[in-house]
């Protein structure tokens, strides 16, 4: 664990203890960053500070379900932007998104590669949990080889391949190398993902992006 | 760039995790075309059965984004130079909203006044302690 995770863990401590003192250094520790990120989106100022502010009132009345694994700022931001989404609903700006109904696979319900109906990858939430900080786990240790390797350049290929979902010719020219490599460095993670989540015995269904063509 | 939206891009804007000129973009593009809504709904339906991608774990766990600290070193030109690289190629290409919300945090901490900050801070602290150990 490393020792902001470690500090923020002992700062939140205090807070559920109800130590003014504690939020007070909470408080200025995060909301510069709160405030770019929400300020970045409105470009008003006021507007701004106020989603800040209910932020800041969102994660005290949320405390009691936070789960201190989780990295505090990563915690702070996803609450900021849920806040940030309300406002921008309240003011015309963002559509409100329905939630399709089970089915509906034409219209993407089903991720690209999942051949398997959607009932049978419904499942429980703690196993849910597992499966996902399964493949955190195997990701996390994967980028840091790359970066302990030097191995930037697969750092950055996986990285628009699937964050940005870049198809192969896009990163291929983003990052100036051959169609090839990108297949190369594609093919390499995702042997290696899959490896690691047969070693948890997950089943295949979990992440069909891990078994789909290069 | 202008190039055709993705499912990675609808999955980041659900997140409000994308620079907002992209945000905007794809807002201007739902208002215009229902069937990209269908599309987004989609996407957070399969979230609430809990299927995720590979791309919504990476991002929502920031698993590539630098440290504050990085950060920091990158503005004072100190961080070594294939680092740099990388943290600008995720600053900018990536476009991480995160990464650059702190980069604009660090930059703007000499530009505000010391008073406008407290101020600022007190407000937040007085609205919000009622709910201290609650």
């Amino acid at each position: 664990m490393s020792n902001s995770h470690q500090s923020d863990k002992l700062l939140i401590g205090r807070i559920r203890d109800g130590d003014a003192d504690a939020w007070n250094d909470l408080i200025a520790q995060y909301e510069g960053r709160l405030l770019a990120y929400v300020q970045s989106r409105l470009r008003d100022r006021a507007a701004a500070e106020d989603v800040v502010q209910e932020t800041f009132i969102g994660f005290l009345t949320s405390l009691p379900n936070y789960d201190q694994r989780r990295p505090l700022e990563g915690y702070l931001f996803s609450i900021a932007a849920h806040k940030l989404t309300d406002f921008l609903r309240r003011r015309g700006r963002r559509p409100t998104i329905p939630l399709a109904p089970e089915g509906t696979s034409s219209s993407g319900w089903q991720p690209d590669a999942g051949a398997r109906p959607a009932s049978s990858i419904v499942r429980s939430g703690e196993r849910r949990g597992l499966e996902a900080a399964a493949v955190t786990d195997a990701l996390a240790e994967q980028i840091d080889n790359w970066r302990r390797r030097g191995q930037w350049e697969k750092l950055k290929c996986i990285e628009l391949l699937f964050v940005r979902g870049m198809p192969n010719k896009e990163v291929a020219t983003a990052l100036d190398i051959s169609e090839q490599a990108v297949a190369n460095h594609k093919y390499e993670f995702l042997a290696k993902l899959r490896t690691a989540v047969r070693k948890q015995n997950l089943s295949e269904d979990v992440f069909p992006e891990l078994y789909q063509q290069q | 760039m202008t190039r055709t939206l993705n499912q990675s891009d609808l999955e980041a804007y659900l997140d409000e995790a994308l620079p907002p000129e992209q945000m905007a973009r794809i807002e201007k593009a739902l208002r215009a075309d229902p069937r990209l809504i269908g599309q987004v709904s989609a996407i957070h339906s399969r979230r609430s059965a809990g299927v995720h991608s590979l791309g919504d774990i990476w991002r929502g766990g920031r698993l590539s984004c630098p440290t504050r600290e990085q950060l920091g070193s990158l503005l004072l030109g100190v961080l070594p130079d294939d680092a740099a690289d990388y943290v600008r190629f995720h600053l900018e290409v990536v476009g991480c909203r995160y990464c650059r919300a702190n980069l604009e945090d660090l930059k703007g901490q000499q530009a505000e006044g010391h008073e406008t900050v407290q101020k600022r801070r007190r407000r937040y602290f007085q609205s919000s302690a009622g709910y201290l150990g609650h």
